[in-house]
């Protein structure tokens, strides 16, 4: 029977998991194909990490493995791919799910069930596993991942995001298939809901392929990393520890995300302070300090400053003009409830802050309400309107082209605007005006909405809706370089984010909304040293954390 | 009560009850029917008074355009009497207009206390498991729940976004010239969101044919068969003092 196979494929056995042998992908309409040749395998019990650009192919070799390219997507696609030895295409995409549990990138837009349970235990009835087998496996996943035994009956549709996305996370844990895929599992993800997929990642006892950018709380769960480059093709591979090391250039090149740690370790080579052991967190990156020569520790220290200080937002004078003020607003989305009864808040001209909180906590509500999209019920808002960023870029296109978008923006702005062709090379958009603004690439999409907003002075402050979402590392540190050009010109921006790391390079102040009110409102650095909030808030310490506590223990060597 | 009755022979019960309003051409019958559904609802299904006249406004107002094309249009009054004449069973038409009003009503309250105390999810694993519903499309229709919701808080987003761009607060109710140009992103949107889940269902293994576990579908008892006969029974003894 195929339930009862699951359990004996995870028996070591010679051939690997997994295995691409020389694959190459191509898209109809697409002059170059998105895979080129890759040679990949997965070993037994193997947690691999695939890094890479956007864009790059990463996703499309996932779905190529139980053959959901080409059969549900269409594409051409040339080589060999195996599961167990076998190959792929000698089973259709359902019949792999005994094998292999998906987890995508937009897991809460994926559910399939009507209740939780319902939801949990879809891939086992599928699979005509014994219903007493599947109530079991039901009320392990809702154990491991801790949820409410009363969420059993719920309705999926009544969770909020974050809360669907754990009904996920259980759903690929009670498939109980040997091999876990993840395709940007937690871009996404509350970072409580991150927490958890990392608690079971770690407890999978079979194979895990995992695509991610966010690194800094994930390169010590996985033994291999393989990096894809821009074309398509496999760059470098290796054990985590070197790998950030000796790939640092390959991996700058193709704009990746690399862990704090890593880039850390990379700058203390360059001026000449080796660690002995490359560091995988910034943990392990500190406790080798005392080793270096006493001759070299004020460098450290100094370089350790430096690092620190640009992963902070720096210290901000908050004498600017007030912009816009809620007082005692009770704020509510469109036909909905109150989720904020009694908020009061201000912006400063100059001010970069952000709105951090659960999924569902009202984050969106409180930037809508301030950015006066939204009416408050109850009490006042008094001050100028701003220019919204959506979460999804899409939502504010209304143009058949990007040329036409920025020629709109333009020409709605009371005063003096740049032209079209100054807006395209300032934000990087050169050479895609004739594209439909659906057709860019999500990097891409953020920069044009953000380039429709700033072009002239219609919007004397900006509201961003979880801006990095998707982005990989080169575009997030162009956003960061436009996010920071706009306050040193006086802009105010309030970033509604549930990425702690994100939110602490860039802003000065938090604001931090928790169960119906708001529960923190005051300088960054205050919010991250305070670890009771972040916790009932369902909020992470920031990943540079370590690295300032020491710091304030060691103020200098 | 109605809330604990197998969701098949509950459908079929209603059906009955459906097509014995529309055969039955007179007040009485259909004055019977409404009191007899909405008294099930408040006595044995506790559900508020309040919301049970509530249920009957929009059925009203739909049967209201029947009475009033009745006492408005004599032509077609009289083809409807003519009508209650021609129907198998009927009793002393007080006025066509008024039973046509009451048999919107009637219709509209037992198919809501069928909506009311019917779960959806065990409709359709009942319809998967006893009448042979092909899962993929019981798990279409669970797809489209799903989606109505996030479609409701995308057409938020897009109406947010270009009340941005006009400078002015979005209006409370969308009118037609909005609703058109929302109809083009929200397609996009949905067709999208579908193809994701249509993914998402074949990379957890449903397939088009083939056996599958349904766990959680109603399971018949014999209250289910004495409740049917009950309700059978009721509806015969109403026509029979009618007629």
């Amino acid at each position: 029977m195929a339930w009862a196979s699951t359990v004996t494929s995870v028996l070591p056995r010679p051939e690997p998991a997994a295995e691409w042998r020389g694959v190459s992908v191509a898209y109809p309409h697409q002059r170059r194909p998105v895979l080129d040749a890759v040679d990949l395998a997965l070993g037994r019990g193997e947690r691999l990490l695939l890094l890479g650009p956007s864009g790059c192919g990463k996703s499309t070799l996932l779905a190529t493995l139980t053959g959901l390219v080409p059969i549900s997507v269409e594409a051409s696609v040339e080589g060999d791919i195996m599961i167990d030895a076998v190959d792929v295409t000698t089973r259709g995409a359902a019949d792999w799910a005994s094998h292999v549990a998906f987890l995508f990138q937009d897991a809460e837009q994926t559910l399939c069930g009507m209740t939780v349970a319902d939801e949990i235990g879809f891939a086992l009835e599928n699979r005509a596993a014994p219903e007493g087998e599947i109530r079991r496996a039901i009320d392990a996943a809702m154990s491991a991942l801790d949820l409410p035994p009363g969420w059993r009956g719920r309705w999926t549709a009544t969770l909020s995001g974050g809360e669907r996305q754990l009904v996920a996370i259980a759903a690929a844990q009670a498939q109980a298939a040997p091999m876990l895929v993840a395709d940007e599992p937690s871009a996404n993800l509350a970072p409580e809901a991150a927490q958890r997929l990392r608690r079971v990642i770690r407890r999978h006892r079979g194979s895990v392929l995992l695509v991610d950018h966010r690194l800094d709380r994930l390169v010590d769960l996985v033994d291999r990393i393989v990096l894809l480059d821009r074309d398509g093709r496999l760059a470098a591979k290796g054990a985590p520890r070197d790998f950030f090391r000796t790939h640092a250039s390959s991996l700058e090149a193709n704009g990746v995300w690399r862990p704090l740690a890593a880039r850390l370790d990379e700058e203390l080579a360059r001026n000449g302070v080796a660690l002995a052991k490359p560091p995988l967190t910034l943990d392990e990156l500190l406790r080798q300090l005392p080793d270096i020569p006493a001759s070299r520790r004020a460098t450290a220290h100094d370089i350790l400053n430096r690092f620190a200080k640009a992963q902070t937002a720096p210290p901000q004078d908050n004498s600017g003009d007030v912009l816009v003020e809620l007082q005692n607003a009770a704020c509510a989305p469109l036909f909905g409830p109150v989720v904020l009864p009694d908020a009061s808040v201000s912006v400063r001209a100059g001010e970069l802050v952000a709105i951090l909180g659960r999924n569902g906590a009202g984050k969106s509500t409180l930037a809508m309400t301030l950015a006066g999209l939204l009416r408050p019920r109850r009490g006042r808002r008094i001050g100028d309107p701003a220019g919204v960023s959506f979460q999804n870029p899409e939502n504010q296109f209304t143009g058949g082209s990007v040329a036409d978008e920025l020629a709109q923006a333009t020409a709605s702005c009371p005063g003096a605007a740049p032209s079209c062709e100054e807006l395209l090379a300032h934000w990087g958009l050169q050479g895609l005006e004739r594209r439909h603004p659906f057709e860019l690439s999500h990097g891409q999409k953020r920069r044009l909405a953000l380039a429709t907003l700033t072009a002239g002075d219609r919007w004397p402050w900006l509201v961003l809706d979880e801006p990095t979402a998707g982005l990989d590392f080169a575009n997030t540190e162009t956003l960061v370089g436009h996010i920071r050009a706009l306050a040193a010109h006086g802009a105010a921006i309030v970033i509604v984010t549930h990425d702690v790391d994100f939110a602490f390079r860039v802003c000065h102040r938090a604001i931090v909304v928790d169960s119906g009110s708001i529960a923190f409102d005051g300088p960054m650095p205050a919010l991250a040293r305070d670890t009771d909030l972040l916790r009932r808030a369902g909020l992470e310490e920031p990943s540079i954390g370590p690295l300032l506590s020491w710091l304030e223990l060691e103020p200098q060597c | 009560m109605l809330s604990a009755f197998h969701p098949l022979p509950k459908l079929v019960v209603c059906l009955v009850w459906l097509a014995a309003s529309i055969a039955m051409f007179d007040a009485g019958f259909q004055l019977a029917v409404i009191a007899t559904v909405a008294l099930l609802l408040i006595v044995a299904e506790r559900r508020s008074p309040l919301l049970v006249i509530g249920l009957m406004i929009p059925f009203a107002l739909f049967g209201f355009g029947f009475f009033t094309t009745s006492v408005l249009f004599r032509q077609d009054s009289d083809f409807a009497l003519q009508m209650a004449r021609e129907t198998p069973l009927h009793g002393e038409a007080v006025s066509a207009g008024t039973v046509l009003f009451l048999r919107a009503i009637a219709c509209g309250m037992v198919s809501a206390a069928f909506v009311l105390t019917t779960d959806p999810a065990g409709l359709l694993k009942a319809l998967m498991a006893n009448w042979r519903l092909p899962p993929r499309v019981a798990f279409a229709l669970f797809s489209v729940m799903q989606l109505l919701p996030d479609l409701a808080r995308e057409a938020q987003q897009v109406r947010l976004a270009r009340a941005m761009k006009r400078g002015r607060l979005p209006r409370r109710l969308v009118g037609p010239v909005e609703m058109w140009s929302l109809v083009i992103p929200l397609l996009a949107f949905a067709i999208r969101r579908a193809g994701r889940a249509a993914i998402a269902m074949e990379a957890k293994g449903l397939r088009p044919s083939g056996r599958r576990t349904i766990v959680g579908a109603p399971q018949w008892r014999s209250g289910d068969a004495v409740r049917a006969g009950g309700a059978l029974a009721l509806l015969a003894s109403l026509i029979a003092l009618t007629l």
